[in-house]
């Protein structure tokens, strides 16, 4: 037996046995690890020899360890170090260990051999409960989480503190499905049991989602409170409903907020919109009413006057008839603009409409530009409302003269092109100057009543020309490739 | 001294048409402009009158136009043609120094009355620029010295104290003011202060 025991190396015990062993020197440096200790406590078994005994200690137990272990080494003899010892496994986790320790003599120096025993698996399932549990406590705190758990007729089995809390409840007794809800907002009782009904439903998924209002009988204050939870079923009947409940009070005052704000600015907004619609029509119809009170002043004047002058009156009166024809119109316009009403319609010459538009746009004080017309031969003439149609290109005429001014372009120049369109009942008219264009925002939003980048004007000019060119059957659009120039399309329909 | 004229600034025909009979029915002549840059185009420094601005125009409008009249030095009288709810825009034109703001549509009495009241103020504004001129004219002919002596007879100054302050004898101070009386026209001290006043020899406390 002897003979037997001294042909075996201290190297095959060592590396035969089940429990983890190091071989600890007594600067606390590790000399050897067996292949137990090497697999259960480092991450690169050839690492582990030279490194610190300390790298396997959660580092608020260094220090203790430390100096027990130097204890030891002063005083060396068999013992055991502890029995609930932690100690870092090869992935960080912590482990509950016991650990001998035995003095080892080998070539006249001290060693220290530390035998490591897993403590007990109930004492590890355990500490893994109660780190679970305190995860869970505080991860409730932090979230404002209450606890509940109700039986299958709706009784409470068990609510945490945070529920009584909300519920205004002084002890920890058991409620019943009555008190539970009397507290509840009336108004809420409903959605509250259709969504249980729900959760009961053996056919669905068992989820239970209900918000309502709590009114707390200690402070009376309410609150608006979110409950998430989960039926459980037995053979077919719901037995137990567990879940947790959320004070979202702040959230729910927010979006009322919110909601206000919306709607206040969405009234604003329609204010803003009919104190702008007024504005333009106010505007349209000025104009006219100023010259028309002026030719009548000037018509007055004249009866009175000793020596008549008949050109004069005559002038004056036609000018009252011209202007109050011309606020009719831009009346009629406006009113289809608002509802699409009858037009009357003619069969015209594009040629002249366009010499008419330019003539007008001339008589607002823009010339000095240069219009280039290039059209088809033989158009046919089209049909639709002489005066809309004139005001459209007068529109799109004006937009070009003052883009153009506004960007300083010289000379100003703006091209007009009428073409048969591609389905050949259409005239296709293009209308394009060159000045800076139009960026993607702007031709985004450009045919929106009251959209305007201009400092006065009240942004009404292309949404009503696009909305008299639908009105005479055609179509109107900016062209959006054509940067640098703005240039825009409209089409007409052909006299049949 | 021309006869004064009415210039109307203003992009709709109508208005223009309308306004130019109004003020033509006095027999004053009216010229039109469809833009401030034509009226820029057509006015001079000498123009006469005044000018009916359009607050609101295309391309440059009423408040620039004020701005660049302004800056050109160009003294004409400004009246701006509002349409409603420009209250912000005619504080802005009162302080920069229009003499009216009248809301369209205008009568004939109130256009008229701010028409005479304008074209008024601009005879005002040139007179007063044509008396510092000649009173200007008339001091630059004096010498340095009789400057002096004029400058502290007209704070009423006697001889004496004007003769030992530029250290002169008295006799000389009385051969200098009868040479200033000459020069100037003036027909006693009284008028020569006002010459002094009007050229702006010295000011006026």
């Amino acid at each position: 037996m002897t003979d037997l025991l001294k042909s075996l190396s201290f190297q095959t015990l060592f590396d035969a046995a089940t429990d983890a062993m190091l071989l600890i020197d007594t600067s606390a440096h590790i000399a050897a690890a067996n292949p137990v200790a090497k697999k259960l406590l480092a991450s690169d078994a050839a690492a582990m020899v030279g490194l610190k005994i300390s790298t396997l200690m959660p580092l608020r137990y260094q220090e203790t360890y430390l100096s027990e272990f130097a204890q030891f080494v002063d005083k060396p003899q068999l013992q055991t170090m502890g029995s609930e010892l932690i100690a870092l496994s090869h992935d960080s986790k912590e482990l509950l260990i016991s650990i001998k320790l035995s003095p080892v003599k080998i070539k006249q120096q001290l060693y220290i051999l530390a035998t490591f025993n897993l403590a007990d698996r109930r004492n590890q399932v355990t500490e893994a409960l109660r780190a679970s549990e305190e995860r869970l406590r505080l991860a409730k705190q932090a979230a404002g989480l209450g606890v509940f758990d109700f039986d299958s007729n709706h009784n409470m089995k068990h609510w945490d503190e945070r529920m009584r809390e909300l519920w205004g409840a002084e002890s920890d007794n058991l409620v019943s499905d009555n008190r539970f809800v009397t507290a509840i907002h009336p108004e809420d009782r409903a959605a509250r049991l259709a969504a249980l009904n729900s959760a009961i439903d053996p056919q669905g998924n068992g989820e239970y989602h209900a918000e309502y209002r709590v009114i707390n009988p200690i402070d009376g204050i309410e609150r608006w409170v979110a409950t998430v939870g989960r039926m459980h079923f037995e053979n077919g009947h719901a037995t137990r409903l567990v879940g947790v409940a959320r004070d979202i009070t702040e959230q729910k005052n927010m979006e009322k907020k919110l909601q206000d704000q919306r709607t206040e600015s969405e009234t604003l907004f329609t204010q803003q919109v009919a104190a702008q619609t007024v504005s333009a029509i106010a505007h349209e119809l000025n104009q006219p009413l100023a010259a028309i009170s002026a030719y009548s002043e000037v018509a007055l004047h004249e009866l009175h006057s000793d020596h008549i002058d008949p050109d004069n009156l005559k002038h004056a009166l036609e000018g009252c008839v011209a202007q109050a024809q011309r606020a009719g119109s831009s009346l009629h316009e406006l009113l289809a603009f608002l509802q699409k009403g009858q037009l009357e319609t003619e069969s015209m010459d594009f040629l002249h409409i366009i010499k008419e538009a330019l003539n007008i746009t001339k008589s607002y004080g823009y010339h000095g530009f240069n219009p280039i017309l290039q059209l088809e031969q033989n158009l046919p003439p089209i049909v639709g409302n002489r005066i809309q149609i004139v005001k459209v290109l007068v529109n799109l005429l004006r937009n070009a003269m003052e883009a153009m001014h506004t960007a300083g372009t010289s000379p100003p120049t703006i091209t007009i092109i009428v073409k048969t369109y591609k389905d050949k009942n259409m005239a296709h008219a293009i209308v394009q100057d060159n000045g800076l264009g139009i960026d993607n925002e702007t031709a985004r939003r450009i045919f929106e009543p009251f959209f305007t980048t201009k400092g006065s004007g009240i942004g009404m000019g292309l949404a009503i020309s696009r909305a008299l060119i639908e009105a005479n059957g055609g179509q109107l659009w900016l062209e959006l490739s054509a940067k640098p120039k703005a240039v825009f399309h409209f089409t007409l329909p052909f006299a049949a | 001294m021309t006869i004064a004229s009415v210039f109307i600034v203003d992009d709709d025909p109508a208005v223009r048409d309308s306004l130019t009979l109004m003020i033509a029915q006095e027999a004053i002549p009216v010229q039109t402009y469809a833009s401030a840059e034509d009226f820029l185009a057509g006015v001079s420094a000498d123009s006469f009158g005044c000018v009916i601005i359009d607050i609101r125009m295309p391309a440059m409008d009423g408040l620039q136009l004020q701005e660049a009249l302004t800056k050109r030095n160009i003294l004409l009288p400004i009246i701006f043609l509002s349409g409603h709810g420009d209250i912000p825009m005619s504080v802005r034109a009162i302080k920069a120094g229009a003499v009216d703001f009248l809301t369209k549509p205008v009568t004939r009495i109130k256009l008229l009355a701010a028409v005479r009241a304008a074209i008024t103020e601009c005879e005002r504004v040139l007179s007063a620029q044509a008396s510092l001129q000649l009173a200007r004219s008339l001091i630059s002919h004096l010498t340095e010295r009789e400057h002096d002596v004029m400058t502290l007879a007209v704070q009423g100054y006697p001889n004496k104290e004007i003769a030992r302050s530029l250290g002169i004898s008295h006799r000389t101070v009385e051969i200098h003011k009868s040479k200033i009386m000459h020069k100037t026209g003036a027909i006693n001290l009284l008028d020569l202060a006002r010459i002094a006043h009007e050229g702006e020899l010295v000011k006026s406390s």
